[in-house]
């Protein structure tokens, strides 16, 4: 019994992780139409530049806001110097076919991936260090038990779910929402319309990087800060936005909580070994019975 | 009447092919001018080269005496000139309000009581669009989305409205409909009207000049009634 | 009408074996003028080479953008080891053979993957590229885990030295590679001037259309898959054979590596494959004769050589998609 309350908590607590990461995927993927893996390289170089303050003596909510400012500062940069070029008229009339004009995004932020990943080695090695938390990792106490659920755990789920909620509402409720759904349904009408297209995107990005930024720093703390650390973060990060639905951020949050559960209980009554295959054969699952995602709604671009 | 847009030996391609060929006509303040061809002809892309979609390779594009080639289209709808582009003119994942809301989104600094306003002239030119709010535009008919498209240009409050043919594909009895609105609305408020349309009997009924296009290249520039009389034109260019 | 098509079969056959002919040569010529260590570069290069014509089928010709080429590389590259270890089987036969199980591996992935596209292709692949290696530290007792199946291309037979004398091993590790890279060349060859590959292309460029036209969109996708594994499992097989099989040996940057070399060098052309292997195989050597005479740390030297190809990786894609191959044809195909 302890043991399943165990794997329920770690489940929830991981699985809001994978929800932030999930998020910011949908973010992009709402505000610009593609799907950024660079985005834990992101989250990885902002962590470094909070774990730099901070061994250098500032303190961790210092550096934790500044990782969230450089995060949002990184995604502009790389929509600017690299996903605007592309957007524009030339490039696609030099790829004839659709299937290419989606592959290229996904091959530039592997690009990008690549060169956070290798300036993160240059900046600062690729030693493993340690990376402090803002809450207390024990347990609570709850009638003499300790509970195998953490104040660090109670700070990232309550982070999560206030992401959401503002997500959720500023795309649905604001002009700035509805300017960047707009921008990534159909760049042309959204341009006729008045929209500032260009700026739109940036804004998407800075807001996804910021909010990857985020889940570098709650992930961190878990396991050590290296440049490789977060790949898998952001695979799962990705499955659980496809499971629950690329263009949902409910979605988003509905499918980080399934991966974490799923991860976490493999791992407490399986073998750890035993994670990557059960993630995939979530992911084939969804892809079959229901493509577009539990929460997806349009017919999203999958064939 | 002076003349509020101006173009002059407009050339446009695309690669090779040459889609405007040196176009030069005007069209004159709170008029509704007409652009009619066969297809092919050029018409859409005259359009889409004055909203700024596509870039002329020469030209002139004068607008309110300011020279608008080179400019963003999202500049140029600053500058009061709305475009509805043919076809796909709404977006179907968003509801029938966010459509006609995107189209208002940048005046709602500077105009914010306004633009609260000219939602609510919208919608009762177009009662369909009232009921359906709420609803995704992709559920909409042929007629009610080009309505929406509509809406979604004019709630900008425009002074010039590049209307891409708004017939394509509707039934008779709407298209009259919509261009009757259309028409009352440019006589009640000075809107100047650029129409495209393939439809020239119709576009003729309404417009106060025609311009013929063939091949990239102006063919006729006359007032509308005379356009409409000549019928040696109508057979050899538009087949009627 | 029969045969005109045979006569075009015949036609292509004849000119891809051209083509063939040309490449041994020139490689044999290569080799004979570099040192040592260069032999064995290009041998890693005809290796790879395999590897990255997998993704040119692919991606290039039938526009599946796949990030699992390099674990089915590592189902090659298994398979090869665990015929030539345990069955105690001779290279020769072994490789066909993980030829065989790579394609297969690559028929349950095209199976997987037919019906999706795009990011959703390239995520669900990258997610099995990294089940597969995990399915190595899965089953230790079979795969022996991080620790790998040591395998190699021993030592050349007795004829071949009496007729050519003593072969270095790096020359011999050059002797084995180039006849699959040739083969490899042959067929690429064959199909992308074929039928065949016009089918791909029209995949790529078109669906819609392609569907259409009553081909059956989705076995065609799945065959690409197929084939393309194929290449894969036999560039897997060789490299395994440079001394060890294992994780360390396919990590999930070997997909990428293959991608970034088909996209630098030209995603849409045999040459394409190769300019672009060649390119991330001697970047480090390259950068290491331009940076050797300033005094760089370690930290920096380890991390440049993937600095310097994603950054050429973003530069051609969003300079022009085609690669250096490609950069004359874009008005083309």
């Amino acid at each position: 019994m302890h043991t399943f309350l165990a794997a329920l908590f770690s489940g929830t607590s991981r699985g809001a992780i994978y929800a932030l990461v999930a998020l910011g995927l949908v973010i992009v993927w709402r505000g610009a139409g593609i799907v950024n893996f660079a985005q834990m390289g992101q989250a990885m170089f902002s962590t470094y530049i909070a774990s730099t303050l901070i061994t250098q003596g500032y303190s961790y909510w210092v550096g934790f806001t500044v990782a969230i400012i450089a995060g949002a500062l990184l995604g502009a940069i790389i929509d600017i110097l690299v996903m605007r070029p592309l957007s524009n008229k030339k490039q696609t009339e030099l790829l004839s076919s659709d299937s290419m004009r989606a592959a290229v995004p996904v091959i530039a932020s592997l690009g990008i991936l690549g060169v956070l990943q290798a300036l993160a080695g240059i900046i600062w090695a690729a030693e493993e260090r340690g990376f402090p938390a803002p809450a207390k990792q024990e347990g609570f106490s709850v009638a003499g038990n300790v509970m195998p659920f953490t104040s660090f755990d109670l700070f990232v789920i309550s982070l999560v779910l206030f992401t959401l909620v503002i997500t959720t509402l500023f795309f649905r409720k604001t002009g700035v929402g509805l300017a960047m759904r707009a921008t990534a349904l159909n760049q042309e009408v959204a341009k006729l319309s008045g929209i500032r297209t260009n700026r739109t995107r940036t804004l998407s990005w800075a807001i996804s990087g910021a909010a990857s930024s985020l889940a570098g720093l709650l992930i961190t703390p878990t396991s050590n800060l290296s440049p490789n650390t977060l790949d898998l973060v952001l695979i799962v990060g990705f499955i659980s936005a496809v499971v629950g639905g690329l263009d949902s951020p409910a979605g988003a949050v509905l499918g980080g909580l399934i991966l974490g559960m799923v991860i976490s209980f493999v791992t407490f009554f399986d073998t750890p070994e035993d994670v990557f295959i059960s993630i995939l054969v979530v992911l084939l699952l969804v892809l079959i019975l229901r493509p577009r995602g539990i929460l997806g709604r349009k017919d999203a671009r999958r064939v | 009447m002076p003349a509020v847009l101006k173009i002059e030996n407009l050339v446009t391609r695309f690669g090779s092919v040459v889609a405007l060929d040196g176009v030069s006509l005007a069209a004159q303040e709170s008029k509704i001018t007409t652009v009619i061809g066969a297809n092919g002809a050029g018409k859409s892309t005259l359009l889409r080269t004055i909203s700024g979609l596509e870039r002329p390779a020469s030209g002139s594009i004068t607008w309110q005496g300011q020279s608008i080639v080179g400019l963003r289209p999202e500049d140029i709808v600053r500058m009061g000139i709305a475009h509805v582009p043919e076809g796909h003119a709404v977006i179907s994942e968003l509801s029938v309000e966010e459509n006609i809301s995107m189209g208002s989104l940048f005046r709602r600094r500077k105009f914010k009581s306004d633009v609260a306003q000219a939602i609510d002239e919208m919608y009762q030119l177009f009662p369909r669009l009232q009921e359906r709010r709420k609803q995704m535009a992709g559920t909409l008919s042929g007629g009610e989305r080009q309505m929406l498209a509509i809406s979604r240009a004019l709630v900008s409050r425009p002074q010039l409205l590049l209307l891409d043919e708004p017939s394509l594909g509707l039934a008779p009895l709407v298209v009259e409909q919509i261009i009757d609105s259309v028409n009352i609305l440019c006589r009640s408020t000075g809107l100047t009207v650029l129409l495209v349309e393939q439809n020239a009997n119709t576009a003729l009924g309404v417009a106060d000049h025609g311009v013929l296009l063939a091949l990239g290249k102006v063919v006729a520039d006359r007032p509308a009634a005379e356009l409409k009389a000549d019928a040696n034109l109508r057979a050899a260019y538009l087949g009627y | 009408m029969r045969d005109v098509s045979d006569l075009k079969a015949h036609s292509i056959a004849r000119k891809s074996f051209f083509r063939t002919i040309l490449f041994v040569i020139a490689v044999l010529i290569a080799g004979s003028f570099f040192d040592a260590y260069n032999q064995a570069q290009l041998a890693v290069v005809l290796v790879l080479f395999i590897g990255v014509l997998s993704v040119t089928l692919l991606t290039g010709i039938s526009g599946q953008l796949s990030l699992g080429q390099g674990a089915l590389m590592a189902v090659g590259g298994y398979a090869n080891a665990l015929l030539m270890i345990n069955y105690k089987l001779s290279l020769w036969v072994a490789i066909p053979l993980s030829i065989i199980a790579a394609s297969l591996a690559g028929l349950l992935l095209g199976i997987a993957a037919a019906r999706l596209s795009g990011p959703y292709l390239a995520g669900t692949t990258l997610v099995i590229a990294l089940a597969i290696p995990s399915l190595a530290n899965r089953f230790i007792s079979v795969f022996k885990g991080d620790e790998g199946l040591p395998v190699d291309v021993g030592y050349p037979p007795a004829w071949l030295t009496s007729a050519v004398g003593e072969l270095s091993y790096e020359k011999w590790q050059l002797y084995v590679a180039l006849p699959f890279a040739a083969l490899a060349l042959f067929f690429a060859s064959n199909i992308l001037l074929s039928r065949t590959g016009r089918m791909w292309r029209s995949i790529r460029d078109n669906e819609i259309a392609t569907s259409l036209n009553g081909i059956n969109f989705s076995r065609q996708k799945i065959f690409v898959f197929v084939v393309s594994a194929a290449f894969a499992g036999l560039s897997g097989a060789l490299y395994g054979l440079r001394g060890l099989v294992g994780p360390s040996v396919y990590p999930v940057s070997l997909s990428l590596t293959l991608l970034t070399a088909a996209v630098l060098g030209g995603i849409r052309n045999i040459s394409g494959a190769f300019i672009g292997t060649v390119i991330v195989v001697f970047l480090p050597d390259w950068i290491d004769a331009v940076m050797g005479n300033f005094h760089l740390s370690e930290q920096v030297t380890n991390f440049l050589p993937p600095l310097i190809s994603s950054l050429l990786l973003i530069l051609v894609v969003v300079i022009n998609p085609a690669g250096v191959a490609g950069i004359r044809l874009h008005k083309g195909k």
